[in-house]
């Protein structure tokens, strides 16, 4: 409870924002790996972001307190996923040591699904939402700091 | 000493809408930590316009609601403004994203910072009231 508590929930948001600029780089860096372990050209990976308190979405007036809506304590990231969805992008390299040597896609060589666009997107939706938070971590210490100067 | 007067009222008037205030900063920055969550819905801390009502109730003219009977229903009753709480109410009715989240960035910014003003502002006065009592007692 207090102020030191909305800096928990803000840095929550640091952190992470910042494991998400971290895979987005990893994306990028990997924009061309075309063997991985698991085989084939690599694959996105993507976050999955959810509150650290899991809240009802509706709302009942013959709810006890108990069960009704608490202050949330931030974000926490549950998993990074691969992006198996997305198709893996064919281009024509045959002299390429991973082409395809079989079948009608013969000559082609399978390159990661990233698309380095929508990475930029993301990476700038990231960095501008760690910087919000950065403003309300500044805002609760000056606050703070005003409350201790009451009778001063 | 200082029941009864309005320098007690003041202050714990002003000491209440300061913890309200506090509550409402960790719900912004609880939204704003979220603002990238899939299906992730705002939340808001109403308090103010019931402590205002009650408030309002002390003004009113008592001797229209005066009860005669016990089985009459009073009214223009005074409600006490310590009764009253803050609420946290979700906004789970908008959608404003694609991935089913309603938090809208600029939006949590400014009532941060309006509500950070408000903190400040109330430091400011309840200050003020301590220096009053300190001129009295010099």
């Amino acid at each position: 409870m207090g102020l030191f508590t909305t800096i928990h929930t803000a840095a929550s948001g640091l952190t992470a924002e910042r494991l998400r600029l971290d895979v987005i780089s990893d994306n990028i860096a990997n924009a061309s790996t075309t063997r991985t372990a698991e085989g084939g050209a690599y694959r996105r990976s993507r976050v999955v972001f959810r509150p650290r308190v899991d809240q009802p979405y509706w709302r009942s007036p013959f709810l006890p307190e108990s069960l009704q809506n608490k202050i949330g304590a931030g974000v926490r990231v549950v998993s990074i996923e691969k992006d198996m969805d997305s198709e893996l992008v064919l281009k024509w390299d045959p002299t390429h040591p991973d082409a395809i040597k079989t079948g009608p896609k013969t000559g082609y060589v399978e390159m990661p699904n990233v698309n380095v666009v929508t990475e930029m997107v993301d990476m700038i939706s990231a960095s501008r939402a760690y910087e919000a938070n950065v403003a309300i971590m500044d805002g609760s210490k000056s606050m703070f700091r005003k409350a201790l100067e009451i009778g001063g | 000493m200082l029941e009864n007067t309005t320098f007690a009222k003041s202050v714990d008037l002003l000491q209440r809408n300061m913890a309200v205030s506090t509550l409402r900063r960790q719900v912004i920055s609880n939204n704003i930590a979220n603002a990238e969550t899939p299906n992730f819905k705002r939340s808001e801390v109403s308090f103010e316009a019931e402590l205002g009502r009650a408030l309002a109730t002390e003004k009113l003219d008592k001797s229209i609601g005066v009860v005669t009977n016990v089985n009459h229903i009073p009214f223009n009753s005074t409600v006490d403004y310590r009764t009253i709480g803050p609420r946290i109410a979700l906004d789970y009715l908008t959608t404003s994203k694609n991935n089913g989240n309603n938090v809208d960035i600029e939006r949590e910014m400014m009532q941060a910072t309006e509500n950070q003003m408000m903190y400040e502002l109330m430091t400011k006065a309840v200050s003020h009231e301590f220096r009053q009592i300190n001129i009295v007692l010099r």
